[in-house]
């Protein structure tokens, strides 16, 4: 079934167009989310939370852009914003703490694996995902969707609302602030 | 240590996608039941933004700061009444007492 006809049968509130709709794009909406936010449960929440969106608003989806476009943009937008939802409650677990007494006891970025990552990379993987964490959100973006989604620099450019020239400039600066992060922690 | 980094860096490579977990339409369809965030989780999460929290403890500092500088001087009102009063009990000339009544023959 081609785009146009999924999305007017979407508008139309086909339930079956909804199914396929899912079938088709949860592994892309999943697969971006880990690579956002690093944690599973996580991820399929946020999965949850996109379909949903998708399911409320697709019926003012006007079909400009491509509807994984659609759906990478919803994505980076929720997991973006669990993050931030996530430091918020971090930085008030910091308070409580001070005057609990209690101690953190939360796992570190670093022992995340991812489960698509091939055995003999898992550590070294686990490395890059701890250093993602520590570049500017647009770079990570750039990042996660060129190297761990395959999309194409123009696709990137595409998803990201912004030029060819600017995803490549990302990519050049995200890569310098990896290898600086990354000799870091190898370094401690 | 250049090596280690570059190992890194190519870890992404031939990555495979993630999976999502089984069932999801129905764990889809089963949030869609239970329906959106209700009005006081909104209201939780618009308060909780540490700018809004920011801005509403300034302002109750502020607030009592003002009580404080404001609130211990005393009123224009009190002054001019005492000013007033003043004259009066100065001269009496109002005071009207039992023996001024009694006493009219001079």
């Amino acid at each position: 079934m081609n785009q146009p006809e999924l999305i007017a049968q979407l508008q139309r509130g086909d339930e079956s167009a909804f199914t396929r709709l899912v079938d088709e794009y949860q592994d892309l909406v999943y697969n971006t989310a880990l690579g956002i936010v690093q944690n599973e449960e996580d991820a399929d929440d946020i999965t949850q939370e996109v379909f949903v969106q998708v399911y409320q608003s697709v019926s003012s989806f006007r079909g400009d852009s491509k509807m994984s476009t659609w759906l990478y943009r919803i994505t980076l937008g929720k997991a973006l914003d669990h993050e931030k939802k996530k430091k918020r409650k971090k930085r008030f677990g910091v308070m409580q703490r001070l005057f609990t007494g209690e101690r953190e006891d939360g796992l570190t970025a670093a022992e995340f694996n991812h489960p698509g990552i091939q055995l003999e990379q898992k550590e070294n993987a686990a490395a890059l995902f701890y250093a993602l964490k520590q570049i500017p959100e647009n770079q990570r973006i750039a990042f996660t969707l060129h190297k761990l989604e395959g999309r194409s620099y123009q696709e990137v450019a595409e998803i990201m609302n912004t030029s060819l020239y600017a995803v490549e400039s990302l990519m050049g600066r995200a890569k310098g602030n990896l290898k600086k992060e990354l000799e870091k922690y190898y370094a401690r | 240590m250049d090596k280690l980094v570059e190992a890194a860096l190519g870890s992404f490579d031939n990555a495979a996608r993630a999976e999502a977990k089984p069932y999801l339409l129905t764990r889809i369809r089963a949030r869609m039941e239970r329906g959106t965030e209700s009005v006081w989780e909104k209201a939780g999460w618009f308060i909780g933004r540490p700018a809004v929290a920011f801005t509403g403890l300034c302002l109750v500092i502020l607030i009592n700061a003002m009580v404080f500088v404001f609130g211990n001087t005393p009123d224009k009102e009190t002054k001019t009444e005492q000013v007033a009063q003043n004259p009066t009990d100065e001269f009496s000339y109002t005071v009207a007492t039992i023996y001024d009544f009694e006493n009219t023959q001079p």
